[in-house]
Formats: C-alpha cells, structure tokens, sequence
C-alpha cells in the first residue's frame, strides 16, 4: 500500500482520510466483489433452475410411464393388496418415492404417508386433474408430481427428493464463494498496484515540491510517459518558474536598494571620517550631533550590510570563500583583548583545521558575543569541543532564553521578551538570523540552550560538520 | 569585525621633501570629494579621476604612489585600468568594490591589485591600509639583505630577485611576500602569519590576499608554477620557501 500522503501535522483541521492509493485500492476490492457475487447470483439461479427443471421433467416423464403402466396392470378388481407386487415393477428415480391410493386406501411409500402430499395437490387430483408442485415435504425440498389414474378411482403420487441438488448447490455456493474472495483479493492487489503506478508521478510532483520549498528552486519535472500527466508536470514546472523568478525578483529588489545604498553610505562616512577628525574644531553641540550622527551610521552601515548578505541567502547566491581555518587560533583571535571571557579549548584540539568562510565565521562569533553583551552581560565562555561533530559554545551569566522563545530568537528582526530593553546601542535585529545562515551554509546549525552546569545564562551552540581528516602534511616546521 | 590596525596620527605636515600622491579613480563625485577630503586630513595629495582612461593618462604623465581603484567604471573598467597601471609599474594598488560578489575580489587581485576594500568603507580603514601598503615599501634594515635559496638570489635591499643569474621583475607585494618566507628560514608561514607581516592586518584578514599573491609569485619564481618547487603549500598549515 503507498504510504498516506495526508500530513499529520495538519491533522488538525482536516480528520485523517484514507489516501488515494487506498481509494484506488478499496475501490478495485469493492468492485471485484460485486462482480463476483453478481457472477455467483447468477450462476446460482440459473443452476438450480436447470437442475430442478431437469429433475422435475425426469419425475414428470417417468411418472407418466408408470402411471400408464400401473394402469395397464391394474383391473376393476384389484385391491391395494394387490399393489406391491406392481409396484415393484415400475421404473425406480433416485431418491424418489410413490404413494398410490385406490379408492379409499393409500399404498405409503417406504418414508412418506399420504398426509405428507401438498394438499393442494390433492385436492386438483382429487378434482381428475394432474399437477406437479415443488413443495417442502418434510422440511425438505421435493419435486410432488401427481397423477389421477382415469380409468380407476385411483391416483399415482410420485414424491422426488431434491436433497442431491440442494447438496450440489450448496458445493456450487462454496466454490463461488471462494472464487468471489479471490477475485476481490485479486482485485485489491490490482487495484493497489495501479494505485501506485498512477500516483508515481504525483510522488514525484511531491518530491519536487517538497524541493521548491526546501529552497532548490531550480526543481523541475521531467517529461512524463502520459499525456495528461505532461500537462499537469508543464503546469508544474510554470508555476516553479514563475515562483523562481518572482523570489529572485524579490530578492535583487533588496539586493538592489542595499547596493543602491552604498554609495552614498561611503560619501556619508567619508564625510563623517572628516568631521571627526576636525572634533576639536566643533562647538560642544556640534560635537554632540557629530556623536549621534557617528553612532547610527555606524548601525546603518551593519544594517545595509546585513541585508545585503540576506539577500543573498534569499537568491541562493551567497557562496563561501573557503579556506583552511585552525579553529583553536580562529577562537583565541576571537576572544583576543576582550576581557572576562574564558576559552576552553580540548587538549587535543590545537591542530584541528577546517575548511570555512573565515569572514563569515568571524562574524557569526561576533554576533553572538556581540548579543551576549546586549542581552546577557556579556559571554563568560567560549568552548570547543570535537566530538562526532565540532561544537563551538558561547555562554553567558544572562537571564538565559526561555524554552518559547528559543526558535523564534533566530528569526529576522527578531529582539524576543528582551527587545523592549533596546537602547542607543540596539542591534540590527539581523545578527542570529546571519548566524543561523552562514551555518548552513558550512552545513552547520546554530541552537541556544540552557548552560550544562545548570547556572542560570544562555548557551549559544555553532554545530559543524567534522572536517574529514587529510592526509598530512608533509612537514610541520614549526 | 576588528580589522583596525593601530592608528598612527597623521602627521599635520609631511616631513618628507615630496608629500604622498594618490590617484583616485571613482565616478561618483560625492564619493571622490569625500574620499579625498580624508585623504587630505592624512597629509596626503590626492589626484581624482572620474574615468578609467582618465586615471591612465593622470598616471602615464604624473605617476602616483599609491592608486586606488573603483572597480566599476564607465568605459574602461577597474579590472583594466588596474593590469594597465600594472604594465607600467609596480605601484601599490588598492581596488574598490562595490559588490559583495567574491568572484570579482580575487579578479580584482589577480589584475594586479594589492589589496581591496569593499563598499562602503570606513575612511579610517582606507588610510590604514594605503599606510600599510607605503609602509612596507620602504626597505628594512634588521633583516639580511643577501638571501640565497636553491637558485633564488634575493637582496632585500635593492628589491631585487634573480633566479639562476636572470632578474626577476616582483611587484613589491609579491617581493615583500618572498622576503618574508624567505626570512623564515624553511619554517611554514601560515596566511594569517603572512597577512600580518606583509599587509598589516590582524587575523581575521583575508586569506585570498596570500593566495592569490603567492598565485602570481610562484608564476614568476618557479620554473613550473603547476609544481612548485620553492613556494610550498602546506596543507592545514600555511606556506614556505623551501630549496
């Protein structure tokens, strides 16, 4: 069976149904059955018409000749004694019997009395007329047919069980039975197979879908081997190019007004680098301003700069310029000069060279201090550890991040509970949301959580791929 | 992200008979008057171009000391007027540049630029670095001046190379670069280790600056630069010089 391709995420506005496959499949199941229990019905009329029909007309035609024949034997003055003794005479029907009555006597037969014939009957018999009834005798199934002897006062019953064709039937009832199981078995299983020869393209629409949203927006659909189907995957592929160029066109729009804000960004800093330079010049008020104005250029630039590389994340151009970084003198050049930070490296770790955006891992490091200032005092250590993976931690003595916020803290202009407290020195609101992706682009990721010695303080946790060990150097002159 | 250099204060008057010259090639007027407002606070004479074909001519009659290079420009672009000022010498040369787009950053260098500062910059960054680059253009008393290494004859003090008896033409860069491995004595230099000796940055500078200058020294030092011979790569280590 194809798996469900409800999402049990969803679950909650839409009650869990059955997929499609499964449809497909009960269907095909529901329609092998009825077919096969209207091929049963059918098959099971028409047999037994046939086989009563055929038994009836047998006990007819050799009811008649012994009738004929009884009557030819019989004379005015034969009794019901004399009976028997004709009787045997006559032509026996498997599982047949006769009753005669001779004027006021009956001759029973070996397992029936006259009291058991249809009284209907023989009441028309009784009237001169012959009949013939199917009927139950004795709870069981019988063929009664009746013939009035004219030139007597006498009357020829035969009485023919319908056993054997009731047991016939009932081994005809188990085979179809069987069959029609089979058949709906069958039935399923072909139902699921096509279910899931018809839904492989819609797996692969799936697939490609789940790509798109990934962020490989250059998934298309090949060719399919179906008419309608190449039309749903040309709709496909025209409504991702279409997704394509809009995010790009979205994304270059950004791309765009940040470069667009460079240039004059450069002027003003410049300009500024002048003023500042000639501080002592200016009144008291002017140096004031000149602060002010030094302070938010400076966050403008990171702001410009920070959508800058958003924007790239956003069009999928931001590449890495790798080179080799020893992570244990990346780390203590990080924490270089600054003061209340401890760095604890492995013993073993001094070696440990990855290939990294040393700009890029700068800057993640630098935001992540730079956000233990703002908002947790001010990190107190910074650890690496080489497991399965490397593990880069920055702590602090903060308040820590509560468990709700500890997603939503890395979205984009994202300041949680602590945002109100944004000062004069705020950040840009970008700095975890660059974190976040510039490891994923070293196919790292970036968590926060409670510091392991169970003090309160938040742990910012960089996880990266462990660099796959070369083959050494051929020298270490050091 | 910390690439200061410790500021040296600006000397009001330049005790030096000739006073610095730099050539600035911008096509944005605002930038170029404001750029060579801060440059003049450093004591240093500023000519401005606003084209590529301007710039050249500026510096086939004039000359420069330090030239500093928009990469995008009308007509000749930055990447052109940096391999022609190339062709005419061995000044330092800082390029400009306003995309974050690392393709044009090592194309940039490898059209012959020094060093690059990307858009926008912070004044105080662009002095320190013209300063860096003059810096180590002077030569340097306390090191050897006679340098031999396989057939590499190096004199650090006329800033010459010869390799077995030919002269080899270095850009003062790439010279700087040799004088440093070759000062090490056999011992790997690792790029932050050479970006703070030749370029005057911290640790977090970037590599592509070593590798791409050790990319052109190796073409004129080696006699295949596909298998280097003296200029080694070390992996996970650095570079060094080695006989």
């Amino acid at each position: 069976m194809p798996e469900p391709t409800t999402d049990p995420g969803r679950g909650a506005d839409h009650p869990p149904s059955l997929g499609l496959g499964t449809r497909i499949a009960v269907l095909f199941a529901v329609g092998g059955l009825l077919v096969s229990l209207g091929i049963a019905g059918a098959t099971m009329a028409l047999t037994r018409r046939q086989l009563v029909e055929a038994r009836e007309q047998t006990a007819t035609v050799v009811a008649v000749s012994n009738a004929t024949r009884l009557s030819n034997q019989l004379t005015p003055e034969s009794t019901i004694e004399d009976l028997p003794t004709v009787v045997d005479s006559l032509t026996k029907v498997e599982g047949g019997q006769r009753i005669i009555r001779l004027g006021d006597d009956w001759l029973p037969a070996p397992e029936l009395d006259h009291d058991d014939l249809p009284p209907d009957l023989v009441a028309r018999l009784d009237a001169r007329l012959g009949g013939r009834l199917v009927t139950e005798v004795r709870g069981a199934p019988h063929v009664v047919v009746g013939i009035p002897l004219s030139a007597f006062d006498a009357d020829y019953y035969a009485v023919v069980d319908l056993a054997g064709i009731t047991h016939t039937l009932d081994n005809l009832q188990y085979v179809l039975l069987g069959a029609g199981a089979a058949t709906t078995v069958l039935a399923a299983l072909l139902g699921s197979w096509a279910s899931r020869r018809t839904l492989r393209p819609l797996r692969r629409v799936r697939g490609a879908a789940e790509a798109i949203a990934g962020g490989r927006l250059d998934t298309r659909l090949g060719p399919q081997s179906d008419p309608d189907l190449d039309r749903l995957s040309d709709s496909f592929n025209e409504m991702a190019r279409a997704l394509e160029a809009r995010i790009h066109r979205d994304a270059r729009f950004a791309s765009d007004v940040s470069h667009e804000l460079r240039s004059p960004l450069t002027t003003l800093m410049a300009g500024v680098g002048v003023l500042e330079a000639r501080r002592d010049e200016l009144s008291d008020r002017s140096q004031t301003a000149l602060d002010l104005l030094v302070q938010d250029l400076e966050r403008f630039n990171r702001l410009v700069n920070e959508l800058l590389e958003i924007s790239g994340y956003d069009a999928g151009v931001a590449d890495l310029d790798l080179t080799e970084v020893n992570v244990a003198q990346f780390l203590s050049a990080t924490v270089a000069g600054m003061d209340g930070i401890r760095l604890d490296l492995p013993r073993d770790g001094h070696g440990l060279v990855i290939e990294a955006d040393k700009r890029r891992l700068a800057r993640v490091m630098a935001n992540l201090l730079d956000n233990a200032r703002r908002y947790g005092g001010g990190a107190t250590t910074v650890s690496l550890e080489c497991g399965e993976e490397l593990v880069i931690a920055v702590e602090d003595d903060g308040p820590g991040v509560p468990d709700t916020e500890r997603t939503a803290i890395f979205d984009r202009f994202s300041r949680g509970s602590a945002g109100g407290r944004r000062g004069a020195d705020g950040g840009t609101g970008l700095g975890l949301s660059l974190v976040v992706e510039d490891l994923r682009l070293h196919g790292g990721r970036a968590a926060v959580e409670d510091r392991p010695d169970g003090r309160p303080g938040a742990r910012f946790t960089l996880r990266l791929p462990r660099p796959t060990p070369h083959d050494t150097t051929e020298d270490d002159g050091r | 992200m910390g690439q200061h250099l410790p500021m040296t204060q600006p000397p009001p008057a330049s005790p030096q008979p000739a006073t610095t010259r730099i050539l600035t090639v911008e096509d944005d007027e605002r930038i170029r008057t404001a750029v060579r407002l801060a440059l003049e606070e450093e004591g240093w004479e500023v000519s401005e171009t606003a084209s590529g074909e301007e710039a050249l001519e500026s510096f086939g009659t004039r000359g420069a000391d330090v030239v500093l290079i928009d990469i995008m420009l009308p007509g000749i672009d930055g990447f052109e007027v940096c391999r022609s000022i190339r062709r005419l010498g061995d000044v330092p040369i800082v390029m400009v540049t306003a995309r974050s787009d690392s393709h044009d950053v090592v194309a940039g260098l490898e059209a012959g630029a020094d060093d690059y500062l990307r858009k926008p910059f912070d004044p105080k960054e662009l002095s320190a670095r013209i300063r860096a680059l003059l810096r180590r253009s002077r030569p340097d008393e306390t090191r050897p001046t006679r340098i031999e290494i396989g057939g590499l004859e190096i004199l650090a003090e006329e800033g010459v190379v010869r390799h077995e008896g030919t002269d080899l033409h270095l850009t003062r860069t790439e010279f700087r670069l040799l004088v440093e491995l070759a000062t090490a004595e056999g011992r790997v230099l690792s790029r932050e280790d050479l970006l703070e000796k030749v370029w005057g940055y911290d640790y977090f500078g970037d590599g592509r600056l070593v590798d791409v200058h050790v990319r052109r020294l190796r073409t004129k030092v080696e006699p295949d630069p596909a298998n280097p011979r003296y200029v080694v790569t070390v992996r996970g280590m650095g570079y060094k010089l080695q006989a």
